[in-house]
């Protein structure tokens, strides 16, 4: 149980910078996913708090201790890699006991303990088995005890669902949500897969192109994007975002967005931000599934262009060109392909973007 | 759809168990006959010159005697080869020669070798440039390595030059005419030449070992040394014993340099089995008894190899 403090932390390797900078507070306890595309630096931030990679710059403290140049076995860290990195010439047994076998624990402590772990992961029948051949769902228990076994404060998992197929996926979310649950520890968790960390996580960090975006919790950043690309990464589909000016218009600020017409008024907490940043151009954000069917004359008149079925809802596309929006429906909605709709976003569910610096603008 | 027509007429018709036997039939006749010109190929470059070999070392045949080998059974001689060579001093000595040269000469290989190999692991200015160099001794023509410390080792020779220098006195050992630094000399000799292949193969397999596995170790808890016992070695168990396989079975053999640099002398203090063989051959001529020699020998690293193969086998399963 350890907070991590990342501070004005940078990674160079040559001429090319994988974090531009960062500063994250990892709290004690807590489930944090690293989330971004690939090349985003996620990784390289892992493997930093690891001690696999040094930092070019800044510091990394684990409860207020500095990690500098404290070698990697040294950090009570217990990593999870991408393919789990079992040692396949050893049995399950010798796997879990590897960690205490080269701390110098006495036999009879490692068997204890070993067969302690093999009991809570339900991995007793396949001690004797060599590793080699296990199933993916063992592999990942067997990863986690293997680390889990010698208690370190901080747990971090480097993408271990990416080689699962999308069915087995979610069985192992539930599972490491819950091995997490029990363990109480700190853990870290790297991934480009947004389910699993809105699933698993208690925060989530953004990252793009070696930058921090946004940190907070699942439904904070779902919300309230604080940008542009946050906006668009998180979510599936991810929000509508359409190019506006703000004018003023007798029920108050609108965004008028062209061709497709003038929306709703804008919340008059938003305006008052935008009037004092004398905010013109602005891009205006709602989530698909935010959108709703409003009678002729009102909202924005589009046409649709595709009707995608995805089973539980029904997604459908409007416009083309820059202006394209996506609407989550349920699947008995009346409308067809061809056909000019009028659509609405829902009180409340509109978000503003500043066009020029694609920030989001907010209630001060 | 006349094929489709045939195969329904044999389900219907045909009880399916003999189907299934004549198809099998068929099958191992043709496989018969599509591998038959490779097994009599192999019959006749392998097997057939073991046999002829076997046949000749049974009599005291030489190639002087006038007769064709397919006559030599006129010259059987009731196992006298085997019995001469049990008691044969100059072979058991040989052989001892050659035991004593692989016991040394491998191991060192090997752990230079595998030292150089862990070295070229990590990143260094000039890494490409010294790997090419590092590989060298191993493309020179064992004829122009024997002649090469042939020179070195004279008397006069850089060798001792540098000894000199070292010690600051004159030293002028006659390193090749000296029974009892002939031997050092060759295998100082074959240890150049042949480390670049143990640091090669070992530098292979090292590179294999997966890089995740070692940082998994590592964030347990595990320093250098144990993660070298308990994941690289084990790792590296089939490639090291393909190394040392090699390497035996090669060294066993040892001739070309160490006869131009010595030719097995002074006197027989560097005669190997491969010299004494070609000696017995060359010279005196008795194919016969070199056949016997020849078969014993190829005999004894059979067993040698087989072992290590069945070592490498277990190890696989492992």
């Amino acid at each position: 149980m350890t907070a991590i403090h990342l501070e004005n932390l940078v990674k160079r390797f040559g001429a090319f910078t994988a974090l531009k900078t960062m500063d994250l507070e990892i709290r004690d306890g807590e489930f944090m996913a690293l989330l971004g595309p690939s090349g985003c630096g996620k990784s390289t931030t892992m493997n930093m708090i690891a001690g696999m990679e040094q930092p070019s710059e800044g510091r990394i403290t684990f409860d207020g201790r500095d990690m500098n140049g404290v070698a990697m076995g040294r950090r009570g860290v217990g990593f999870v890699f991408q393919n789990y990195a079992i040692f396949t010439h050893m049995n399950v047994y010798d796997n879990l006991a590897y960690g205490l076998k080269v701390r110098g624990t006495p036999a009879s402590e490692i068997d204890r303990r070993v067969k302690a772990m093999a009991d809570f992961l339900q991995l007793t029948p396949m001690l004797d088995k060599p590793s080699a051949k296990l199933s993916v769902n063992i592999l990942q228990r067997l990863a986690i005890g293997r680390s889990a076994i010698v208690e370190p404060a901080i747990f971090l998992l480097d993408e271990p669902l990416s080689n699962v197929d999308a069915a087995f996926r979610a069985v192992m979310r539930t599972e490491l949500k819950h091995l997490q649950r029990q363990f109480r520890q700190t853990m870290v968790y790297v991934t480009h897969d947004q389910l699993e960390a809105m699933t698993m996580a208690d925060r989530i960090a953004v990252m793009d192109h070696g930058v921090l975006q946004q940190v907070g919790t699942p439904l904070e950043v779902y919300n309230d994007p604080v940008n542009l690309f946050v906006a668009d990464f998180i979510g599936s589909p991810g929000m509508n975002l359409l190019k506006g000016v703000l004018a003023d218009s007798d029920r108050g600020l609108v965004a008028d967005l062209g061709a497709l017409g003038i929306t709703a008024p804008i919340d008059p907490a938003l305006s008052a931000t935008a009037r004092k940043h004398g905010i013109r151009e602005v891009v205006y954000g709602f989530r698909p599934e935010r959108v709703v069917l409003a009678g002729a004359g009102q909202g924005i008149a589009m046409p649709v262009t595709f009707i995608e079925r995805i089973g539980a809802r029904t997604v459908v596309h409007f416009g083309d060109g820059e202006q394209r929006v996506k609407a989550v429906f349920d699947n008995d909605v009346a409308v067809q392909t061809g056909e000019t709709v009028h659509v609405a976003v829902e009180p409340g569910f509109a978000r503003l973007f500043d066009a020029a610096t694609g920030v989001a603008i907010r209630e001060v | 759809m006349s094929m489709l027509a045939t195969e329904e007429k044999i389900s219907v018709t045909g009880d399916l168990s003999t189907t299934g036997t004549r198809i099998e039939d068929g099958g191992r006749r043709l496989g018969l006959m599509l591998t038959l010109p490779a097994q009599l190929l192999v019959l006749f470059i392998a097997v057939f010159p073991l046999l002829m070999q076997l046949y000749i070392s049974l009599t005291d045949w030489s190639p002087l005697d006038g007769i064709g080998w397919w006559q030599a059974y006129e010259l059987w001689n009731n196992f006298a080869n085997y019995t001469d060579l049990a008691v044969d001093s100059r072979f058991w000595d040989a052989l001892g020669r050659t035991a004593l040269v692989m016991l040394i000469c491998v191991p060192a290989e090997f752990l230079l070798g595998l030292g150089l190999a862990i070295l070229f692991m990590d990143n260094f200015a000039g890494k490409r440039v010294f790997y090419s160099i590092m590989l060298i001794p191993m493309m020179v023509v064992p004829a122009v390595a024997g002649y090469m410390f042939f020179m070195l080792f004279q008397s006069g020779g850089p060798v001792n030059d540098i000894i000199s220098t070292l010690i600051g006195r004159p030293f002028a050992l006659a390193w090749l005419s000296s029974p009892g630094t002939a031997l050092i000399a060759v295998m100082i000799a074959d240890i150049w030449q042949w480390t670049p292949l143990m640091f090669l193969i070992l530098l292979a397999g090292l590179v294999g070992v997966p890089e995740d596995q070692m940082r998994a170790a590592t964030l347990l808890g595990a320093s250098w040394s144990q993660r070298f016992r308990t994941i690289v070695m084990p790792k590296m168990k089939t490639i090291i014993i393909i190394a040392l396989s090699i390497r035996v079975i090669e060294n066993f053999k040892i001739f070309d340099t160490l006869y131009i640099m010595t030719g097995g002398g002074p006197g027989v203090a560097t005669e190997t089995i491969s010299v004494y063989i070609y000696k017995v051959t060359q010279q005196d001529l008795i194919w016969g008894y070199v056949a016997a020699i020849a078969l014993v020998i190829l005999i004894a690293l059979s067993i040698l190899v087989s072992l290590a193969i069945s070592r490498m086998n277990a190890a696989k399963e492992a």
